[in-house]
């Protein structure tokens, strides 16, 4: 039998307080909360990674650091996104010393020594090296042989971590 | 006892509703917050600590040996595979040549055979060797970056029976025939 409202609810057009329903909303929002609280973390990122070039994947857990900051992109060498040489005149050159980035971290170095010396902050000869993952090894060691010539020793690969 | 008439009629069910307004204020401030500081990907960095350059490379090399053994574990990647190699020998795989750890049929390296030969090769060097914390690794001068980091991986550490073994971290790179 078909549904009959009664007398009252009939005539009931005007039911007053119309309230939202909010559970649903609230929800999303938890869930939105957690996931975003996860993903939350207090240093912030200590190193921008530069554009026009991917980072290799790794599952390293150690957490990057400031230093002096040195890109191997698909076309340039740069320091301080300062562009020193063109990759492929590295390639092009027979000595693992790369002249241009030597003089380039010659500067710097210099630059850390006198700050050593002034106000005591600690020259630890550390850099940073973003290397587009396509890059050849070749590359790659006459940069670091490099590195390692001109006072900077530790070198620190930067790499996208793993998500799990 | 005295006459109570009933509450049936005049008995209204009210819902109670909790006041939303304060949580959904919450709600506002704190996601927007969160989502600008939220870190979708996350960086790492390998350390590859080389001792300040001094003299030529081949100076460092017929530097005086010490008394303890040493292992002087190496691998070298090749368009073929991976050659491991120790102060010892070289090892080779099943047919007696070609490189330790052969390319899979489909072209791609073998990095899981890879992280249990070493963990094999850590297991029986531990007591024997001084230096079982270090490795080099070279590579021929086209291998990319990518296939490098994910050698540094495997080399770094296995797992195995969902427990983590920590292999070779202490990594040099060697230049190789550059």
């Amino acid at each position: 039998m078909a549904y009959i409202p009664s007398r009252i609810k009939r005539h009931d057009n005007n039911p007053g307080k119309v309230s939202v329903n909010l559970t649903s909303m609230m929800d999303m929002f938890t869930i939105i909360l957690v996931f975003l609280l996860k993903s939350y973390s207090t240093e912030g990122s200590l190193i921008q990674p530069s554009d026009f070039l991917t980072l290799p994947t790794s599952t390293i857990e150690q957490s990057p650091e400031v230093a002096l900051d040195l890109v191997i992109s698909k076309e340039w060498v740069m320091v301080n996104h300062d562009p020193v040489e063109k990759v492929s005149s590295i390639l092009a050159q027979e000595s693992l010393i790369v002249k241009s980035l030597q003089e380039k971290l010659a500067v710097y170095s210099r630059e850390a020594k006198r700050m050593e010396e002034t106000f005591g902050t600690k020259f630890s000869g550390k850099v940073t090296i973003q290397g587009d993952k396509d890059i050849s090894y070749r590359l790659l060691v006459k940069v670091m042989a490099t590195c390692g010539k001109s006072d900077y020793p530790n070198m620190r690969l930067v790499v996208y971590k793993k998500s799990e | 006892m005295a006459f109570k008439p009933s509450m049936r009629r005049s008995l209204k069910l009210e819902e109670v509703e909790i006041n939303m307004t304060p949580i959904m204020n919450l709600m506002v401030v704190l996601i927007p917050l969160l989502l600008t500081s939220a870190q979708f990907i996350k960086i790492g960095v390998i350390e590859l600590n080389l001792p300040p350059a001094v003299g030529t490379a081949v100076s460092q090399l017929e530097a005086p040996k010490e008394s303890a053994k040493k292992l002087d574990l190496a691998i070298t990647i090749t368009n073929k595979g991976f050659f491991i190699s120790s102060s010892l020998a070289i090892l080779r795989n099943v047919s007696g040549e070609g490189p330790s750890i052969p390319l899979n049929q489909d072209g791609t390296y073998n990095f899981a055979d890879l992280s249990n030969k070493l963990f094999e090769l850590k297991r029986k060097a531990v007591n024997n060797f001084s230096d079982t914390d270090k490795i080099v690794i070279q590579a021929e001068p086209e291998i990319d970056y990518q296939l490098l980091v994910s050698t540094l991986d495997a080399s770094r550490t296995v797992e195995k029976d969902g427990k983590k073994y920590t292999l070779f971290p202490d990594v040099s790179l060697a230049a190789g025939v550059i």
